[in-house]
């Protein structure tokens, strides 16, 4: 079929897609979902000058800026750089990371409902954070133990189900039992925990943005620095695993090694964001479901989904500080409350899948 | 459209040589292949045809990597399809497997670029190779007035002719396509079985899945009749169908007729032969 070429055929891309071309190598962009990504970057940034400038003490937008660098006046930069920056890069990444960990977990199952929420990584790191604290008298971090929680989920989930992907559903079924069992077993200690302690453990069952490991974060940051790559090198796989097992066997793709490094970045990614914030949950399921919603079909959104989890964070968190101030809700509450209806108003409108 | 024709289609260019050899194949402890040699004919249609769970199915995926032989090999040119990499069988063989679904709002471009990624890299992602891959196989299964159409607003055989172009798409020798036709209506049944004719008359190697006897006879080269893992009878279909093959395989009891136009045989079922009676008397011969 080769020979009926014409020698220099023309590399036009397909519509929708900008190719970067140099010599011999090529790399195409989606057009929808860069400016998606766009889009939703520069609403994250407005959200973070919000964000710092809304509080007890209001600052103007513009000062914030300078704040954050050091300048201007020394009120203001107390204000940003210690009390308000740390808290925005924290809702930044560790929405990020849930949004990264969503539409991975989404397109390895085959299905929008398989989350870190969904598939027990959340109640793991629950359960063995609440455990530190009330249960067990151990020194070790509740974040430490949070990340080996959500990862000893993520391997009991696996291991029952035999695997995610072809039989996705069974994934995010079992899933869903590991995280009812490991659930309980957090009330359990709870119920059974002296008063003070369980008062402790609390913002290990809701998520929270406010007063968190200074450590929790830095690794949440590193993790990030790695896994955003990664799961943007595996863009393409990921592509792929969204059709059928066989056709993308008969593709040459190697399955099982993309899924496994596929559960890795997700497992990683979600794990350091509920160690650094505790469980927030919905963020990983509405997060890519915006992502694409704004990035189109053809594409699976990574860069996006992790924007637009970082953003939905953002908002809740200062939907929690101001909305019953000078009382504070945690943000894991403000996105249950948002987010269940939205997911309701998702499921509903979403229009039914094939026609016959 | 002509009828398909065996003796004026262009030399086949013997581009692969697939074979089978001492094939078993089999879930854990069930074995659904037994021990078998088959070879395909290059630049041939070959059908695969026998009753359900007689293994058909199963044969066609270990031809495409689907499956591990739980003893013997696939052989492309020789070598076991197990040793080798991937992705270079993916430039080799191509598969449309049963039952193939794509992600919503995906457009018949986008699903036929997918049929590229075995020829693609990280840093090489569109080259103009690609390009005129895609626009040969968007030709080629009539395509290009649909190309930007999501492939769910499409009919079932514009759709089947996607997923057809997408495997053509990665330029393969061997074309490997799993009941194709099933769920179809009769017009969009020969849509898929013309291009499928056209695609070994450009000398690729075809190997089909197909459920439907008469109309394996009329499109296919060569007939593979498998029972029970096993192969029944193999060869042109006017040598092989017989109603002595058709109370074997189905078990039902049939008159094989000539087709007035393309000369092939044609099953005209009479009844369903009892398992009791099939048992008792054996097929004549």
């Amino acid at each position: 079929m080769t020979a009926t070429r014409p020698a220099t055929a023309p590399a036009t891309p397909p519509p929708g897609t900008w190719r970067v071309a140099a010599g011999g190598r090529s790399v195409l962009v989606d057009r929808r979902a860069a400016l998606a990504a766009t889009v939703l970057g520069v609403l994250v940034l407005l959200v973070v000058a919000v964000s710092l400038a809304i509080g007890t003490a209001r600052l103007s937008v513009l000062d914030t800026l300078p704040a954050a660098f050091g300048t201007g006046e020394t009120r203001d930069v107390l204000l940003v750089q210690k009390l308000r920056l740390p808290r925005v890069v924290a809702g930044v990444l560790v929405g990020g990371a849930l949004g990264i960990s969503g539409v991975l977990l989404q397109t390895l199952a085959r299905n929008r409902l398989a989350t870190p929420d969904t598939v027990g990584l959340n109640d793991g790191a629950t359960a063995f954070a609440v455990a530190s604290i009330v249960a067990v008298s151990t020194s070790l971090a509740p974040s430490a133990l949070a990340l080996v929680g959500a990862a000893t989920a993520a391997a009991l989930t696996l291991g029952l189900a035999g695997g995610a992907g072809q039989r996705g559903y069974r994934f995010l079924v079992v899933g869903l039992g590991v995280g009812a069992a490991l659930g309980a077993l957090t009330q359990l200690m709870l119920a059974r925990a002296p008063i003070d302690a369980a008062n402790q453990a609390f913002p290990w069952t809701v998520g929270s943005l406010n007063a968190r490991a200074p450590l929790a974060i830095a690794l949440l940051a590193a993790g990030l620095a790695v896994a955003l790559p990664v799961a943007v090198v595996l863009g393409r796989q990921l592509r792929m695993l969204r059709l059928a097992d066989a056709v993308v066997v008969g593709l040459g793709l190697r399955v099982a090694r993309v899924r496994i490094a596929v559960i890795g970045v997700a497992v990683v990614t979600a794990g350091l964001a509920i160690a650094a914030a505790g469980p927030l949950g919905l963020v990983a399921l509405i997060a890519p479901e915006m992502a694409r919603k704004a990035a189109g079909p053809r594409s699976v959104a990574v860069v996006g989904s992790a924007l637009a989890g970082a953003l939905v964070v953002l908002l809740a968190d200062l939907l929690g500080r101001t909305v019953a101030a000078p009382l504070e809700l945690p943000v894991g509450i403000v996105t249950a409350v948002v987010g269940g209806p939205y997911l309701l108003w998702l499921l509903l409108t979403t229009r039914t899948r094939r026609i016959p | 459209m002509t009828s398909p024709d065996r003796t004026t289609g262009p030399d086949p260019t013997p581009g692969a040589d697939l074979r089978t050899e001492q094939l078993n194949l089999g879930y854990g402890e069930a074995r659904v292949v037994h021990a078998l040699d088959v070879a395909l004919p290059a630049g041939r249609v070959t059908a695969v045809v026998g009753p359900n769970g007689c293994g058909k199915s199963t044969l066609l995926g270990a031809l495409a990597r689907l499956h591990t032989p739980q003893s013997g090999a696939v052989l492309l040119d020789g070598r076991a399809l197990a040793t080798l990499r991937p992705r270079d069988v993916a430039r080799r063989i191509g598969l449309l497997p049963q039952d193939a679904d794509a992600p919503d709002g995906l457009t018949v471009r986008d699903l036929v670029r997918y049929g590229r990624h075995p020829h693609q890299g990280l840093l090489r992602q569109w080259s103009p190779e690609d390009a005129a891959a895609v626009s040969q196989a968007l030709a080629a299964a009539d395509l290009h007035d649909l190309a930007d159409r999501p492939l769910d607003t499409l009919s079932g055989g514009q759709r089947q002719r996607a997923w057809i172009a997408m495997v053509v798409a990665q330029e393969t020798d061997v074309v490997l396509l799993d009941e194709p036709t099933s769920a179809l209506d009769l017009g969009h049944q020969l849509e898929v079985l013309e291009l499928v004719h056209d695609l070994a008359r450009a000398g690729r190697t075809v190997v089909l899945v197909l459920h439907e006897l008469s109309t394996a006879c009329r499109y296919a080269d060569h007939l593979v009749a498998m029972l029970d893992g096993r192969i029944l009878a193999e060869g042109a279909p006017v040598d092989v169908v017989t109603p002595a093959l058709v109370r074997e395989l189905y078990g039902v009891e049939a008159v094989v007729l000539t087709d007035p136009v393309a000369g092939t045989p044609v099953v005209c079922p009479i009844r369903r032969v009892p398992a009791a009676e099939r048992t008792r008397q054996p097929a004549p011969a």
